[in-house]
């Protein structure tokens, strides 16, 4: 497949005109994947703050404190390196999402700024900043899903495209309340794990509402894609895909029902791996549809790619981040599977 | 009333670039304020300089909290509210932005942290070392974002070709005409806004009660800092306003409000341009005085606006914006050295001062700040109608969005920044009153 699409372009595959834009490409696939499972989780946890009894939420916030810093940098390096790689995919795609992208970031600054001013707040204010904290992670869910919304309706405006991205943005709280209320069921035990658990469970069948909505609609909108996806060749990966997911959204709830319950507590990390797998699939099962296109039909990703010189340099930039990124990944997240440690 | 989306794209664009402006200098010069405090404290053993940097640091990491929540605004809308600017200026602007993004990754990952929460959990050294790293950080994030900002003055280094920027000299794009004196108004704009903030919040306190040894610390820092900033900041203000008038002449022209091309004009020093009759009403001109502006002694001629056929800045906003930092800059060096040489031989001890130039230092405050704001908007309106000085227009990269989607974004976005402005504000007083009490973050032992 790779062969055939360099000769499409008359390249030869071994050339850094047609590798460095799928290199990126590659890349920027794992920043938006990290970023959807880590911030993800950060987002859960902010919208359940509404849902948690109020002796319960500055628990909830302390719960995230030693991943914040990595958490919220995701979104940062992924749009740095796609105006750094794809500079001419980039204008024409952040454009169109500008009403989405624009919730989105007025969330992501609540959520940075509220966090972080909540801790050094006095003691009576800091349950504004805590309202600041979950305004801004509802915000920052739906603009995400609203965006997606309109990624996968290829940018069309007439209305029932609009509807269809509310009721993707409002699929997406859903989905991060699922993740949220995952990894806090992973991480505390006692009355907040239930609890946890019945969210997770109202929450669940929006996300596997919203995540074959978008299937669906994505191979409906788009001929090229119903192909991709239906033809012998690639039957079997379909038929997997579908398995898979609906595999792990049954797997998910039966778990979450049997925590509600009291029981099944040695499989209290499932759900939030299951989660990360439903992600996966639905971020990988995108880009293959997407594949090769930044904007459907429109746009290659060496289309909007920057000159090969320019891709070097970004290289380089790319070099000196991974390690430090590796490394500080490694320190950060090194017990984001463990229990909570009251430390101090 | 009916605003169209360039205007609106513009007031939003200018409103998200103000607030980093605000908060971004003084951010940057406190680092550098708080690494001294902490050798002072290394070096004279004493405990009045811990002090005072237990109490700046706070400071710092609020306006810190603002300013990268504050630029995360600005990337967003450079791509969705200037949708076609990349496909032009992608070639240059990709990897400047990318290592900006990469820089701050860095010295936030790895030493913000520590510097912020690991005092008592690394050594001394290593803690003054990742103050040094921080502040070297934050110059390494600035230096690519001014940069850019330097190129879209003056494009060296790249030809336009086919609707797009290509780069054939890295270092003539880095390197551009306008780098040097931005670099230079924007160091020292940070060092006034600290040194400012510092003198300001110090005589607020001083109004309300007996200052303790470290406040006098840090006061006298602060006094000697601005002193030598407002100094500095004459020639690199005159240097700049050189390469404005080489590179870009509509700009100066549009400063010194001369409307029409003829003999050396006098200089406007104040007046109330009229862009629809082209003169400027109630002026007070110097004779000859244009040559402060150096563009008779490069281009050996007077261009009015006349030769621009309205592909010039909105003269108005340009010329009272440039009058009013002209002013503050006088208001903020008077202000400066007569503190400086009232208190320079009696210790730097603020209560020397009388309550009402106490009064005055307090509400200067924000000046240094200010300044950064008016510098950005002069900047800004200076670049129109351009993206790119003199290729790419502002109208041809504008995005899809429609007015009413901006108007909405624009009202949110105001909302925004008066909160976390209010939030600044009252939690900065609130220090500088009761003091502060060191915070700590679950999971982070310190």
């Amino acid at each position: 497949m790779i062969a055939t699409l360099a000769a499409s372009m008359g390249l030869n595959p071994g050339d850094a005109a047609f590798w460095m834009p799928l290199a990126f490409m590659g890349m920027l696939f794992l920043l938006v994947l990290a970023g959807t499972v880590f911030d993800g989780f950060d987002i859960g946890v902010g919208i359940l703050l509404a849902w948690a009894p109020a002796e319960e939420r500055g628990r909830m916030m302390n719960l995230l404190s030693p991943w914040r810093d990595a958490n919220e940098f995701w979104l940062l390096l992924g749009v740095g390196l796609f105006v750094a790689a794809f500079p001419f995919g980039w204008g024409a795609v952040l454009g169109q999402l500008y009403g989405p992208l624009t919730a989105m970031v007025i969330g992501t600054v609540l959520r940075s700024a509220c966090f972080e001013l909540r801790i050094r707040a006095r003691t009576e204010h800091k349950s504004w900043w805590l309202w600041g904290f979950w305004a801004g992670s509802v915000l920052t869910a739906f603009g995400q899903g609203m965006a997606l919304g309109r990624i996968v309706t290829g940018y069309q405006t007439v209305a029932g495209y609009g509807w269809f991205a509310v009721f993707v943005g409002f699929c997406a709280v859903a989905t991060y309340v699922l993740l949220g209320s995952s990894w806090v069921i992973m991480r505390v035990r006692g009355a907040l794990q239930q609890r946890a658990a019945n969210w997770g469970r109202h929450a669940v069948r929006w996300t596997a509402a919203g995540m074959i909505a978008i299937a669906v609609t994505l191979g409906l909108a788009n001929a090229g894609i119903f192909y991709k996806w239906s033809n012998l060749a690639h039957i079997g990966v379909a038929i997997s895909t579908w398995v898979l997911l609906l595999g792990c959204f049954v797997a998910i709830e039966m778990i979450l029902t049997r925590i509600v319950a009291g029981r099944a507590r040695s499989l209290r990390a499932a759900p939030f791996l299951l989660c990360i797998c439903l992600l996966a699939l639905m971020v990988g099962a995108l880009a293959f549809s997407l594949f090769p296109y930044l904007i459907l039909d429109d746009l290659t990703l060496w289309d909007a790619a920057a000159n090969t010189d320019v891709l070097r340099l970004v290289l380089v930039g790319v070099g000196v981040a991974v390690p430090v990124m590796l490394v500080f990944n490694l320190l950060a997240y090194r017990s984001v599977f463990s229990d909570e440690v009251l430390r101090n | 009333m009916d605003i169209s989306p360039l205007q609106l794209a513009r007031i939003q664009f200018t409103g998200s670039a103000s607030f980093l402006a605000f908060f971004l200098p003084m951010t940057l010069a406190l680092a550098w304020v708080l690494l001294f405090f902490k050798w002072r404290a290394r070096v004279t053993r004493d405990p009045g300089w811990t002090a005072a940097y237990r109490f700046w640091v706070r400071v710092y990491a609020l306006a810190f909290v603002l300013t990268l929540a504050g630029s995360v605004p600005l990337l967003f809308q450079l791509g969705s509210l200037w949708a076609g600017l990349m496909d032009k200026i992608g070639n240059v602007a990709g990897p400047l932005i990318g290592y900006a993004v990469l820089s701050v990754f860095i010295f936030k990952s790895c030493f913000l942290g520590v510097m912020l929460f690991g005092q008592r959990r690394v050594s001394p050294a290593v803690h003054t070392f990742s103050i040094f790293m921080v502040a070297i950080g934050q110059m390494a994030a600035v230096f690519w974002v001014v940069v850019l900002q330097s190129w879209l003055e003056t494009p060296t280094g790249a030809r336009f070709f086919d609707g797009r920027y290509q780069v054939f000299d890295w270092p003539a794009v880095v390197f551009n005409p306008a780098l040097g004196w931005q670099l230079g108004l924007f160091a020292l704009t940070s060092a006034l806004a600290a040194a400012f903030l510092i003198m300001g919040v110090t005589a607020w306190q001083a109004l309300r009660r007996p200052l303790d040894h470290a406040e006098k610390l840090a006061f006298k820092a602060a006094v000697v800092l601005g002193a030598l900033a407002v100094v500095l900041q004459v020639p690199v203000g005159v240097g700049s306003a050189r390469v404005t008038a080489l590179h870009q002449p509509a700009k100066a022209a549009a400063v010194a409000a001369y409307w029409e091309t003829g003999a050396q004009p006098s200089f406007t020093l104040w007046g109330i341009p009229d862009s629809r009759q082209k003169r400027t009403r109630h002026d007070v001109t110097v004779a000859h005085g244009s040559t402060l502006l150096g563009q008779d002694a490069i281009t050996g001629q007077f261009q009015g606006l006349d030769t621009y056929s309205g592909m010039h800045p909105p003269v108005g906003p340009i010329f009272f914006t440039v009058r009013v930092a002209v002013l503050l800059a006088i208001v903020m060096g008077l202000t400066a050295w007569v503190v400086f040489l009232r208190v320079r031989n009696r210790g730097f001890d603020p209560s020397v001062l009388s309550r009402a130039s106490l009064r005055g230092v307090s509400l200067l405050m924000f000046a240094g700040s200010l300044s950064g704001v008016l510098h950005t908007w002069i900047y800004l309106f200076g670049m129109q109608p351009y993206a790119v000085n003199g290729t790419v227009t502002q109208t041809e990269i504008l995005g899809p969005a429609a007015s009413g989607s901006l108007a909405l974004a624009l009202t949110s976005y105001t909302a925004l920044y008066v909160l976390l402005i209010v939030a600044f504000l009252a939690m900065l007083f609130h220090a500088a009153r009761y003091g502060v009490i060191p915070v700590r973050k679950v999971g982070r032992a310190a």
